[in-house]
């Protein structure tokens, strides 16, 4: 008995062992296998970093692409905008410039035919895309051709302007009625009286005295060439005016000619006449009393001299005169220096009166070359409308200085208030 | 009845029968041997159990860091997924990027022929003109050779211009 029992139990405990250890071993085997897989999770883990780290870094760079890409578009954007408009531009300026040689060729075609007339036509019908060529009016241009010395009246609402012979004939005549746009009218002086030389007609100056309107204009004495003044008239401002004198209003042979004459009329109605005599180194501003009617000096009257160059800047040469009378003080505007070049300007001297005397106190011009305007000179000075001052004077354009380049008109506004006249920095 | 006498049969030899001391060695000695085996097969369990023990814990902390790991990688794969899905789009984008300079560029060299062909017949246009005002000015004052002068002296440019122009 004894032996069966512990037989049994020996059994019992036989059984048990082998389950203990095939539970132990079952444990063992999902322990190494969840070791493995979680090696193999590791694993993935691993490799998934590292592919991530390779894709960002791929990603960073690819943004960073895009971001030097985009700054390089748009820089080259902003540089085709801006090449885009400065090619609407230039292609605005090809067409402006197109149609301003058009006009200037028609003209030199109707020159070259004769028919000076229509060469002011042609010449005025391209003003405008002349004048923006040369800058348009900032500075103060208002008529970009040959337009030298000129005298700017007003007559009822019309500007007329007067100048230096050229295209137009002896002397050129243009009007506006807002001194911005103006149109060719033609030759004011057509015909020259015997003794004068055709083509050297230049420096007109009008006014209406008595009814009449009355031109003095510098000439060259035909066979001398001596340099004179004349005087013509005209029963309307655009002429034409008519000279039927015989001989020179003044010359001044021995002072080397007489030229730019101006004319002037005091608060009492009185007239004068101012002119330059000589050259460089020569000059001088003369003034003398004309008679009530303006075509003779008048009688008894003698030349006074007005000026002679005294500041550095005038290089010898003062000329051009133009007087002023603004609350009882007088203004003589004058040109000076060399009227060829860039250094030509306008000063002013302050005067007791019409027969001086005068003081030239300015050491530099109230007006000089500047951005658009080079060698500005032949000024005249003028009220328009509601009063206001304007000084009208040529200047060549920048980078053309010199005959046969053009000097053109120009306007800008001129303060008489103060002390001494300030012209405006701009059109 | 009467219990029949034990006696030996005849011809056979009686078999010696052990001690009863060597009944007792016997009995002891197959009580050890039991108790030995059995001592045996509990030690060989109690170590069956510790390993079994042991096993179950290793594997219940490597099923922990199983999903901690799993997670990890599951988080990980979504961020790879996203990083890649940028990537790709980045690439996209970058490629129309390039495209789009490529074009800007393109225009912009031609825009810039453009400008430098008009720049060139703007110059010879204004050499031009320049020339004829001068002649204009000059015929109208009589001088006929300096006229021709100011003409001859930007007759290139003037043709230049008029070919550019078409």
């Amino acid at each position: 008995m004894t032996i069966v029992l512990g037989a049994a139990l020996l059994v019992a405990a036989v059984w048990t062992d082998v389950q203990e250890r095939t539970r132990a071993r079952h444990e063992e085997a999902a322990l190494a296998a969840a070791g493995a897989h979680l090696a193999s999770l590791r694993h993935d883990v691993a490799v998934t970093r590292f592919a991530t780290a390779v894709t960002t870094g791929k990603r960073n760079a690819l943004q960073a692409s895009i971001a030097v890409t985009l700054s390089q578009l748009a820089s080259t954007n902003e540089v085709l905008a801006a090449t885009n408009v400065h090619a609407f531009l230039q292609g605005a300026s090809i067409d402006t410039l197109q149609t301003c040689l058009g006009g200037v060729q028609n003209a030199l075609g109707q020159i070259s035919a004769h028919d000076t007339t229509q060469a002011a036509k042609d010449i005025s019908s391209v003003s405008g895309p002349c004048s923006a060529l040369d800058g348009g009016t900032s500075a103060g241009l208002v008529y970009p051709f040959d337009f030298p010395d000129p005298d700017v009246i007003l007559v009822g609402q019309t500007y007329f302007a007067y100048a230096t012979n050229s295209v137009a004939g002896n002397i050129q005549i243009i009007e506006s009625t807002d001194l911005t746009h103006w149109t060719a009218v033609g030759n004011a002086l057509p015909s020259l009286p015997t003794w004068a030389q055709a083509q050297y007609t230049w420096a007109p100056a009008v006014a209406f005295i008595g009814g009449t309107f009355v031109l003095y204009y510098a000439a060259n004495v035909a066979g001398s060439g001596r340099e004179c003044i004349s005087v013509a008239t005209a029963s309307q401002p655009q002429g034409p005016f008519v000279d039927r004198s015989t001989a020179p209003l003044e010359c001044q042979p021995a002072l080397g000619g007489s030229i730019d004459p101006a004319s002037f009329i005091d608060a009492n109605g009185n007239l004068y006449l101012l002119w330059k005599s000589g050259g460089p180194g020569t000059s001088k501003i003369w003034s003398e009393q004309l008679s009530p009617g303006g075509t003779a000096f008048a009688a008894g009257a003698t030349p006074t001299t007005l000026l002679v160059p005294t500041q550095e800047w005038e290089a010898g040469t003062v000329e051009a005169p133009d007087m002023v009378t603004v609350a009882g003080r007088y203004f003589l505007f004058f040109s000076g220096n060399d009227w060829e070049t860039a250094d030509y300007g306008v000063g002013v001297a302050t005067c007791s009166g019409p027969l001086g005397p005068c003081n030239d106190s300015s050491p530099t011009p109230i007006l000089s070359s500047g951005r658009g305007v080079a060698g500005p000179g032949g000024e005249s000075v003028f009220a328009d409308t509601t009063g206001a001052y304007w000084i009208a004077f040529h200047a060549w354009v920048p980078g053309a200085v010199g005959f046969p380049n053009s000097r053109d008109l120009y306007l800008r506004r001129l303060t008489v208030s103060g002390p001494t006249p300030v012209v405006a920095a701009t059109g | 009845m009467l219990e029949p006498e034990r006696r030996p049969v005849m011809g056979q030899k009686p078999r010696p029968r052990p001690s009863r001391r060597g009944r007792w060695v016997v009995g002891i000695l197959a009580g050890a041997l039991f108790a030995a085996a059995l001592g045996s097969l509990i030690d060989d369990q109690v170590q069956a159990h510790d390993r079994f023990d042991q096993a179950r814990t290793s594997l219940g902390v490597t099923r922990h860091e199983t999903g901690a790991v799993s997670a990890q990688l599951t988080e990980l794969r979504r961020n790879f997924e996203l990083v890649t899905t940028q990537a790709g789009s980045d690439s996209t984008a970058l490629s129309q990027d390039v495209s789009q300079l490529k074009g800007a560029q393109a225009a912009l060299a031609a825009d810039e022929a453009h400008v430098s062909a008009q720049s060139t017949q703007i110059t010879s246009l204004h050499a031009c003109l320049g020339g004829v005002e001068r002649a204009l000015n000059a015929l109208s004052v009589g001088k006929q050779s300096r006229a021709i002068t100011a003409l001859n002296s930007v007759s290139s440019s003037c043709s230049a211009a008029a070919s550019s122009s078409g």
